[in-house]
């Protein structure tokens, strides 16, 4: 008994020794903050904040904020959201302006109107501001680097996906979105190039939309209605599926559909087999990426390309317990349990 | 004697609490030897740019170095003949040379081609591979032949694992270490320090078994003989280490020791990976700093039941015998196998951590109750030879080991991509790849453990056969003395 209570007394020292160590290296390694470290304030300007996918965009800058603040002891970095509750370029511009006049040092944007932005930017840059643009660009202002998709991929991405769905045979609508941003004519163009490459895909026609769910999915019943030989539905945006309408409208897998965004109120238009396929965007990287390549141009030092390429991850029924997980885990709420069980 | 009467282990059979613990030191050594390169060699590819697969070269090849210098040095060592030892000039002069060499490999000047790097860091892993067999093979064999008593090298063995483990605990925090800005300028030179610290640790604490352990054999004089003439005894040698080589290799109770070490140890290593790409991607949706806290919490739980487990199977096996106590420790590593199946739960995603101790009985028990049983087989070895070959036989079983991790690291990343796994979806991942990574990490690691109980569980040596063996051998050639002097 003797040797065994021998054996614990240096067990649990030497647990008790190894504890402390790690606690003071722990200390040492993310613990308290130089005097003189580095304090970056990158002001986020996405288009909506009643929008989740910009609350997500959110959560993922705020992450990278914590991780970059924690991997660099002699810097800290905090997230100044300031996001119009509804899209307003205008409102946009002008809290570029406030925030530059307050003293911030990166502006992080996504823009609802590339004109009306393209001047706040360019000021902002100007007066010594750097500014990186996210999910809709401003291509012709002075940011130094956008983080989003390649939309002329995406659209050729639907299309291929939706041939192979649908065959290489039949009628084709594409559902476009305000025929007016440039984001949205370049995923038009790119269905138009893929089914090009298709004799036997015949385009009906391009249906615009002002992006609210009600409008999308009238619009959708009434194209199905006037093309009743319609096979296929090519939609750059997920606009008729933001709310149910469509749920006990459509016959699952009567009309193939490929669309773009894949939030979760969607999901069950996948489940039902309405929507073959959605592209959903790694919203969350949005805010993240975009985070880490401002910390990168601005503190490191480091060159950091023009053009950052998100790539998009499509969601079918195979994968939509990971997808809603993964939404889940980008800070989404409300996902049914049953789709996080699968 | 009942199978509920047990031998009490006599007080010359004791090793004193002082030498299991010097003992005990040399284990935090190789492990720390044994897992460094793993930890550091991260460095190598984000710090110096050369490419991940040459990375992987550079591990891999000092195995097959390992499968020639390690039995090589077990035979040398298990012939030696010196005043202070067969083991321990080894050990001392193992461990400083170690210490040395794994300092000035990571000394690496910036600025040169990722072929200079291969080349140059491939030369000094090979050096410092052999430098490590000459150290640790003869402090394996140490090990073995410390007592004659079948309960007290299971206590030795214990204290030998119980302490190795604080190695296993602090490797993890190595690249915390190396990449801290605060500390150096960048992970390169963090390495570079590093690796003198543990150069300096090494050498001076692994000289510790040398000098405060004491051995009970020395080599037969007849050898001695028999290297005088330096041709004739090269030749009888190479015949006698291949001799020594095919008899230790066709010991069957040894082989199924080997057997059930090779199907435990690797089947769980062989999904290690698998279990963090689904606490992250499946259990955490994809939430990296969600699911590398839970690993984090995984391994500080595993870490504390491994110590609790060498504890508990070191006392259990003085009652039921080491053969019960390691099918039993097994089987409740086969169990905790199986409850992953129901503790990967996206919704209660704390379940994750459940299997954790489960997990830990097994490995804690297997290292600590093989040393042991190894020395019995080597009893056994001298009984029916007349020789001993605890180095052969440690060497041996030690290089399966360290292949079999080899080939188990290699081999999960095919696995991985068998199940579909793309890295760039993320979370998003299909429900039939999930449902592959779970059921291999599962089935795999379950399946490895049944296979192991099945091959200890005809292993022959019982206490009681340990004890016969023991009177037999000491009718013969007399009670082994502690002894050898101090260096």
């Amino acid at each position: 008994m003797k040797t065994w209570s021998n054996y614990l007394s240096i067990g649990f020292a030497s647990l008790f020794l190894i504890t402390i160590a790690c606690q003071t290296l722990t200390d040492e390694i993310v613990g308290k903050k130089p005097e003189d470290t580095k304090i970056i304030n990158i002001t986020m300007i996405a288009k909506s904040s009643a929008n989740p996918v910009f609350l997500s965009a959110r959560i993922g800058a705020e992450d990278a904020a914590k991780d970059l603040s924690e991997k660099y002891s002699s810097l800290e970095v905090n997230i100044d959201w300031r996001t119009p509750l509804r899209e307003d370029a205008k409102e946009q511009a002008e809290r570029i302006l406030n925030a530059v006049q307050d003293g911030t040092d990166a502006i992080l944007v996504s823009c609802s109107d590339e004109n009306i932005l393209t001047t706040a930017i360019d000021e902002a840059v100007d007066r010594g501001v750097p500014v990186m643009t996210f999910d809709s660009d401003a291509p012709n202002s002075k940011r130094f680097a956008f983080y989003g998709p390649n939309d002329l991929e995406i659209g050729e991405n639907v299309m291929n996906e939706l041939v192979n769905f649908m065959g290489d045979q039949g009628q084709v609508a594409i559902l476009g979105g305000n025929p007016e941003a440039p984001n949205m004519q370049k995923r038009v163009q790119g269905v138009q190039n893929a089914a090009a490459k298709y004799p036997g895909i015949k385009i009906v026609g391009v249906f615009y939309n002002p992006e609210i769910a009600a409008d999308a999915a009238a619009e959708v019943l009434r194209v199905n209605k006037t093309y009743p030989e319609l096979k296929g539905w090519a939609m750059v945006g997920g606009w008729p599926f933001f709310n149910d309408t469509l749920l006990n409208k459509l016959e699952p897998g009567k009309i193939k559909i490929v669309a773009v965004d894949a939030l979760p109120v969607e999901l069950p238009y996948i489940e039902k087999g309405i929507v073959q396929l959605l592209f959903g965007q790694p919203t969350f990287k949005w805010g993240k990426v975009s985070v880490e390549k401002i910390i990168d141009k601005i503190y490191l030092d480091k060159d950091v390309p023009v053009i950052n390429e998100m790539k998009l991850i499509p969601v079918s029924k195979a994968n939509l317990g990971g997808w809603s997980r993964q939404l889940r885990a980008w800070g989404y709420d409300g996902i049914p349990v049953r789709y996080l069980k699968m | 004697m009942s199978p509920y009467e047990h031998h009490e282990t006599a007080a010359k059979d004791r090793i004193s609490m002082g030498q299991k613990f010097a003992y005990g030191l040399g284990s935090i050594v190789n492990n720390l030897l044994g897992g460094a390169i793993g930890f550091m060699s991260i460095v190598l590819n984000v710090g110096l740019g050369i490419n991940p697969a040459l990375v992987g070269t550079l591990q891999a090849i000092p195995r097959f170095t390992d499968a020639l210098t390690d039995p090589v040095m077990g035979y040398i060592s298990d012939n030696t003949k010196s005043r202070f030892g067969r083991r321990r000039p080894y050990i001392f002069f193992g461990a400083i040379t170690v210490g040395i060499v794994f300092a000035l490999m990571w000394q690496l000047p910036s600025g040169h081609s990722e072929m200079f790097y291969f080349w140059v860091f491939l030369g000094g892993s090979i050096l410092f591979y052999f430098c490590y067999t000459v150290f640790a093979t003869p402090w394996v064999a140490l090990g073995y032949e410390m007592t004659p008593d079948y309960h007290e090298r299971t206590r030795l063995m214990g204290v030998m694992n119980f302490m190795g483990q604080f190695a296993w605990i602090s490797l993890p925090w190595f690249y915390a270490i190396m990449e801290n800005d605060r500390l150096f300028s960048d992970s390169v030179e963090g390495a570079r320090t590093l690796a003198i610290v543990i150069g300096i640790f090494v050498a001076v604490v692994g000289i510790m078994p040398a000098i405060f352990c004491r051995e009970r054999f020395v080599a037969h004089d007849e050898d001695e003989k028999k290297k005088s003439n330096a041709l004739h005894g090269l030749r009888e040698n190479v015949i006698a280490f291949f001799k020594g080589l095919v008899i230790t290799v066709k010991r069957v109770e040894f082989l199924k020791l080997c057997a059930g070490t090779f199907f435990l140890f690797n089947g769980i290593m062989l999904v290690g990976a698998f279990s963090s790409y689904i606490t992250i991607f499946y259990v955490s949706g994809g939430d990296t700093d969600l699911g590398a806290r839970y690993m984090g919490l995984f391994g500080t739980i595993n870490s504390i039941s491994t110590l609790g487990a060498i504890a508990l199977v070191t006392w259990i096996s003085a009652k039921i015998g080491k053969r019960r106590t390691f099918i039993l420790a097994t089987f409740v590593t086969l169990v905790g196998s199986l409850l992953k199946w129901f503790c990967y739960d996206p919704i209660t995603q704390w379940k994750v951590l459940i299997p954790a101790p489960f997990m830990a009985v097994g490995m804690g028990a297997l290292f600590t109750l093989m040393g042991s049983m190894i020395a019995d087989v080597c009893d056994l070895d001298e009984l029916e030879t007349g020789e001993r070959r605890e180095g052969m036989f440690g060497a041996i079983y030690w290089w399966m080991v360290k292949l079999g991790m080899a080939l188990a690291f290699g081999l999960s990343g095919y696995l991985l991509n068998a199940t579909g796994f793309k890295v760039e979806l993320g979370g998003a991942q299909s429900s039939t790849t999930f449902l592959w990574m779970r059921a291999v990490d599962v089935v795999i690691p379950a399946v490895a453990a049944g296979i192991s109980i099945l091959a200890v569980a005809s292993f022959k040596i019982t206490e009681e056969k340990s004890y016969e063996i023991r009177q037999e051998l000491e009718k013969r050639r007399g009670a082994p003395a502690a002894e050898s002097v101090p260096i």
